[in-house]
């Protein structure tokens, strides 16, 4: 029998290697797949997440976890989806307009993904029309926002007109977070919540979820 | 006193007539002059003409060629994306090291080969000692070794590195470090009196990766700089507060503190009389406050610093920042020993 305790410390460890081989033994087994997401990699990346807040583990030490995570999902994904299992949700997330920097968002996506969220990624420097088209084509209901420059942080804003000059803005929630942005810009915005890190837009994320 | 007697008095913890004063300023200053961010960092006149300015406005005690972190990036051959109104940035999908290897035959860059962009902050310092250098304090600046290596492998996957492969990393610093004591020198050659480094993505490593890969290529940048005989000011953008110890070791003759490590922590971490700069945020309470506010928040940085203190605040002064909020930032400090 495969060890499924190996694969929540694998994932808490970030060792890639050993997550995808306890993940293959498990699905050799029999394993359901929505359950060694559930019970351990979700669980294992709650763990990092904690640990990332209270700075016993830093950007290196996530991204790591992450990886391993990923590798891991690569595996699961292809049989949730025959399977038909549905996701937490569906977030769309990027950087916006004009603004290149990406590893806060990047931390973002990993938690959420981590937290069971399918995680649709535009990358960075993302025109607001990119955000509507994926939020249509995947029917998601959450849109994620980052900006590190306080220069960009009017892109969000760009970004939230433009949902609702397309008529989808009513069908999500919408989280913004960055450096320089502030509970009351968000506010200004039209924004749905503000998220000061990553664990934040992880449980914001979980509340629109859970709010339908 | 003039500013730049200010500064070194501060340094050098000599008497002084009052707390000296000294914003990062590079967008605000572009605005302040009514040029456009693009101009001010592809163009050395530009950007003296706005600092000389902003100083002047505001009665900061320096200037500074700082203007964007791509300039070391852009001459190894870096993809850089430029915009016309804010500051160019590295591409990191298309970064220099992509390939680990590329590092074994990547030359160092004359900083003054015609038409570069580190010839262009090198004759920036030029012009601001010309124009400004009796008076106020000219500021070179480079970038640190984690910072370059970031912008050279990429910030995602150097991240990475610190665990996959450290002897890539340390080699990796080695080279930033041996780059930028070539850019440091070229400015203090020019002119610059004071040279700043930032190191903004130390700050995501955690005080384990900083200290083993990180704090000692910084402490051999700084030790180069000062053997050139100008001061340092060493600054890393984000949340210092478990590295705050290791900046203090660096020898920077200034640590400046981003806003999101409290001021009585950073001193209790980096006792007198290190100088610190900060902390102000930059944000919250420099652009969206009010002059009284400003006011109140650098009256507690003053109280958690102690005297071997400069006003600042924690990061680049943003766009918008009411000139209301600035003033009240040099009237303090022009109103405190």
């Amino acid at each position: 029998m495969a060890d499924l305790s190996k694969l929540f410390d694998a994932v808490l460890n970030g060792d890639q290697k050993t997550a995808v081989a306890v993940t293959q033994e498990a699905l050799a087994e029999g394993c359901d797949p929505m359950e060694l997401i559930t019970k351990y990699m979700v669980p294992a990346m709650d763990e990092v997440g904690r640990r990332f807040e209270c700075e016993e583990y830093f950007v290196p030490e996530l991204l790591l976890s992450a990886r391993a995570m990923k590798g891991s999902l690569e595996l699961l994904r292809p049989l949730l989806a025959s399977s038909g299992a549905q996701p937490a949700g569906r977030v769309v997330i990027g950087t916006v307009k004009g603004d290149l920097h990406d590893i806060g968002k990047n931390l973002v996506a990993s938690m959420l993904e981590g937290g069971g969220f399918e995680v649709i990624d535009l990358g960075a420097d993302v025109p607001p029309e990119r955000f509507i088209e994926a939020v249509r084509e995947k029917n998601a209901r959450i849109v994620a926002l980052s900006a590190l420059l306080t220069v960009t942080m009017p892109s969000m804003r760009k970004t939230i007109d433009a949902l609702k000059d397309a008529g989808v803005r009513d069908q999500v929630k919408v989280m913004v977070g960055g450096a320089p942005v502030t509970p009351q810009f968000a506010e200004e915005i039209g924004a749905d919540a503000y998220g000061e890190n990553a664990t934040a837009a992880v449980a914001l994320a979980r509340k629109f979820a859970q709010a339908g | 006193m003039t500013g730049r007697q200010r500064i070194l008095a501060r340094i050098h913890h000599q008497p002084l007539d009052h707390l000296p004063v000294m914003p990062i300023a590079m967008m605000f200053a572009a605005d302040v002059a009514g040029v456009r961010y693009g101009d001010y960092a592809r163009d050395h006149r530009v950007l003296a003409q706005a600092q000389i300015a902003v100083a002047r406005r505001f009665g900061f005690d320096h200037v500074s060629a700082i203007s964007d972190p791509a300039r070391e990036t852009a001459d190894l051959g870096g993809a850089i994306e430029w915009f016309d109104d804010q500051p160019p940035a590295v591409v990191e999908s298309r970064a220099v090291l992509h390939e680990k290897g590329v590092l074994d035959r990547l030359p160092l860059p004359d900083p003054l080969a015609p038409g570069s962009r580190m010839r262009d902050r090198v004759d920036g310092v030029a012009l601001l000692a010309r124009e400004a250098g009796d008076e106020l304090m000219v500021e070179g600046w480079v970038e640190g070794p984690c910072a370059l290596g970031a912008d050279l492998r990429g910030l995602n996957t150097l991240m990475l590195d610190f665990i996959d492969d450290p002897p890539f990393v340390e080699a990796l610093f080695d080279y930033c470090v041996r780059l930028e004591v070539l850019f440091a020198r070229a400015q203090a050659d020019a002119g610059a009196t004071l040279i700043g480094i930032g190191d903004a993505a130390a700050s995501l490593i955690g005080p384990r990766l900083y200290q083993e890969f990180v704090l000692p290529y910084e402490k051999k940048l700084v030790a180069s700089i000062r053997e050139m005989g100008v001061p340092v000011r060493l600054h890393i953008c984000g949340n210092t507060r478990k590295i705050a110890g290791g900046m203090g070791e660096t020898g920077a003759d200034i640590v400046d503190l981003d806003f999101l490590t409290p001021m009585d922590l950073a001193r209790a971490a980096m006792p007198e009389p290190q100088v610190l700069l900060g902390n102000i945020d930059p944000v919250r309470v420099l652009r969206d406050g009010t002059p009284e506010q400003v006011e109140a928040a650098l009256e507690e940085c003053f109280r958690a610093a102690g005297p071997s203190y400069i006003v600042g605040p924690g990061c680049e002064t943003p766009r918008g920042t009411p000139f209301a909020n600035m003033e009240a930032m040099t009237r303090f400090a022009r109103t405190r020993l």
